[in-house]
């Protein structure tokens, strides 16, 4: 059986209880546009350096397996020793029992996707589905189709939500292989404030692909810091689908740190709907391995006096591969509008690579924009400086890379995740 | 404590030092001055292990030890201090945790326990003062928008921190006015004494007015074809090298 067969067979299950649920419409709408667009190939030049044929072989399971192991796996991450709201979800289903909200203010919702359909549905209906794109991105038209269940966050006006709020993906393939689509809403009402760190982890030897999609409203005057920490092991694919959809006055602080898995791709896409929004773009990627990582971010400047500013940076290992497609869109409205990318790359073997393409659109006259990218290895001088003061080369080497990966580390606000960056590093060695 | 026989080393195909003989001694500064060109900065490069260079003869020990053998940290760990002609830049890397790292690496390899942090910082200071290094410059990035002449300083404050038995002065008076000069020969007169010794290379003679040398030996075409006291210096500063390029053809 193939990947398609398990997704129709998949979807037949939805099929079956229908008349149950309230939610087979917005399914079936969102699997004939699938099923017309199918998954990305090669040909797509959105995906010319990404293949997904690997997964069309594997044979998944999207019924959800229960994990026995969720405890302990959470209780080694450094995740869990924050002080923070915590949603757990084991393969894509709501884990209440590890859950655990802290935040006192009733008015603040955090809770799962599934839950909130029923309990808040106004807002629910308001936001869900209203960002990403079903019509023409085959992966988020399947996630909707499939989805299982997620993170629901909403926060009302003027508050501010005091502690992180953790939404902690164990993908567990330890039984067999497991196919998940993970669905996140974030809705940030005015002069609110969140920070959201998404994480996965996963546990087993089989085959997983988890297919994410997020979509995230902040409203006027309001900010968010949103962590997406990527930390898969054993074979797993992941896609992570990202809208976020910024009105006016609005700060949004994004960083993504991809650390492990087989293949990860990301698209992060933000939109800026209004006047003085701020767009904070921030990754690290790590690869080791034969592992590849493609991040395609897209900054829409859709309206006046915005400022965005984007760099991401790649430690490349082993026969590791990664990619970076950087696009700002500068509209024809847009004036006064600053936009800043970089992509910086070292290279620690002969045999990683690295495809990167810094794209910049413009269609307005009077903006302040650049773009670059940069390939290259550790410097040789630094190592010697720093060996010539009797420092071993490896520490030498960890004290480098971690100098690069600082002005990445600077724009995290969570010391026990900068803490945990820096561990990744030495260990990475 | 130093001691080179007949040291050659070449870059690609290229011989630069054709036969190195130097003898120092605890306590002793020696400075060796040429033309450029002469294989001033290879010496230098060789003695601390910049992997650069291949050495085809010869043998350098310091108190016995073979120094070719070992990896440029151990160098540094057995005593050996290059101060940088070009310091580089290392943004990212506090200068305060650079200098912790390396100073606890030595005392791990000679079997003591690393520093206390309150003692790192009293000796930070009282090295500081020493050599009338700038505070500010200690809580930024590793040589990160220095000028010339604090690279330099943050040199010879290393030098303190590290406190090495020989130390290897590269060209540090290049791109200096007098008034670093004197500040850095300064900081390294202070660091003088009768246990470590300094090889200072320079093309210059102002220099060893103020690090004033025992022993002045002139480099030349990658061998040190002459040797004299701090008078020799004088000389060179007088007449320049051409003399002494014509002895050696002469001889040739």
């Amino acid at each position: 059986m193939s990947l398609l067969e398990n997704i129709k067979q998949d979807f037949n299950q939805y099929k079956e209880q229908a008349e149950h649920d309230a939610f087979f419409e917005t399914r079936k709408h969102a699997f004939d546009a699938f099923e017309k667009l199918g998954f990305p190939t090669i040909k797509n030049e959105e995906w010319k350096y990404t293949n997904l044929k690997p997964l069309s072989d594997i044979l998944f399971h999207n019924t959800c397996v229960k994990s026995i192991n969720t405890e302990a796996l959470l209780s080694g991450s450094v995740l869990n020793t924050i002080t923070a709201n915590r949603l757990v979800f084991v393969n894509g289903s709501f884990n209440e029992s590890l859950s655990n909200i802290i935040e006192k203010d009733k008015s603040i919702i955090i809770t799962n996707i599934a839950s909130a359909r029923k309990k808040h549905q106004v807002i629910f209906e308001k936001h869900f589905g209203k960002y990403a794109k079903t019509e023409t991105e085959g992966l988020n038209a399947l996630n909707t189709a499939l989805m299982s269940d997620g993170a629901f966050i909403h926060v009302p006006s003027n508050k501010i939500v005091e502690h992180p709020i953790v939404i902690m993906n164990v993908i567990d393939a330890s039984e067999m292989n497991v196919l998940c689509q993970p669905r996140n809403l974030i809705i940030i009402e005015k002069q609110a404030s969140a920070k959201v760190i998404e994480s996965y982890i996963s546990n087993g030897n089989n085959a997983s692909f988890t297919n994410v999609v997020n979509e995230i409203f902040v409203d006027e005057h309001a900010q968010l810091h949103h962590y997406k920490l990527q930390r898969q092991t054993g074979e797993s694919y992941q896609n992570n689908y990202t809208q976020l959809y910024q009105e006016a006055n609005t700060t949004i602080n994004q960083v993504t740190l991809t650390l492990d898995g087989t293949m990860v791709r990301n698209n992060l896409h933000f939109y800026m709907n209004g006047e003085n929004c701020n767009s904070l773009l921030y990754g690290l990627y790590i690869t080791s391995q034969k592992n590849h990582v493609d991040n395609h971010t897209r900054v829409d400047h859709a309206k006046p006096n915005c400022f965005s500013n984007e760099l991401y940076k790649g430690i490349m290992k082993d026969k590791s591969t990664a990619v970076f497609n950087g696009k700002i869109m500068v509209h024809l409205d847009a004036q006064k509008t600053n936009a800043y990318q970089r992509n910086q790359n070292i290279l620690l073997s002969d045999e990683a690579s690295i495809n990167t393409k810094p794209q910049l659109e413009i269609f307005a006259d009077d903006v302040k924009c650049t773009h670059g990218a940069t390939i290259g290895q550790l410097n040789d001088e630094q190592l010697f400086y720093l060996r010539s003061r009797g420092i071993p080369e490896h520490e030498a080497r960890t004290m480098l890379l971690n100098a690069f990966a600082d002005e990445i580390a600077e724009m995290i606000k969570i010391p026990e995740l900068v803490a945990l960056l820096e561990d990744e590093i030495s260990n990475k060695l | 404590m130093l001691s080179i026989k007949n040291l050659k080393a070449k870059i690609g195909d290229k011989e630069i030092l054709k036969g190195i003989n130097l003898e120092v001694k605890a306590g002793e500064i020696h400075a060796i001055m040429g033309p450029n060109g002469a294989g001033k900065s290879t010496l230098s490069a060789v003695l601390a292990g910049r992997p650069d260079y291949e050495i085809t003869e010869g043998t350098v020990t310091l108190d016995g030890k073979n120094l070719l053998e070992m990896s440029p940290e151990d160098r540094a760990r057995e005593g050996v201090f290059l101060a940088f002609q070009y310091p580089v830049e290392i943004p990212g890397v506090s200068t305060t945790n650079f200098l912790k790292t390396a100073v606890n690496e030595k005392r791990k390899y000679l079997g003591l326990e690393p520093m206390e942090a309150t003692d790192f910082l009293k000796m930070m200071r009282e090295k500081m003062e020493q050599v009338e290094m700038d505070k500010s410059l200690t809580s930024r990035s590793l040589n990160e928008g220095f000028s010339g002449g604090e690279k330099k300083r943050n040199e010879v404050f290393q030098m303190a921190m590290l406190q090495p038995k020989l130390s290897i002065l590269d060209e540090t008076d290049s791109g200096l006015d007098i008034d670093a000069l004197r500040l850095v020969s300064n900081g390294v007169n202070k660091l003088r004494s009768k246990d470590n010794a300094f090889v200072v290379i320079t093309h210059y003679q102002r220099l060893l007015d103020y690090i004033v040398p025992d022993f002045v030996h002139v480099l030349y075409k990658g061998r040190i074809v002459k040797s004299g006291d701090k008078e020799l210096a004088k000389e060179l500063e007088a007449k320049g090298y051409d003399w002494i390029k014509q002895e050696v053809e002469a001889a040739n």
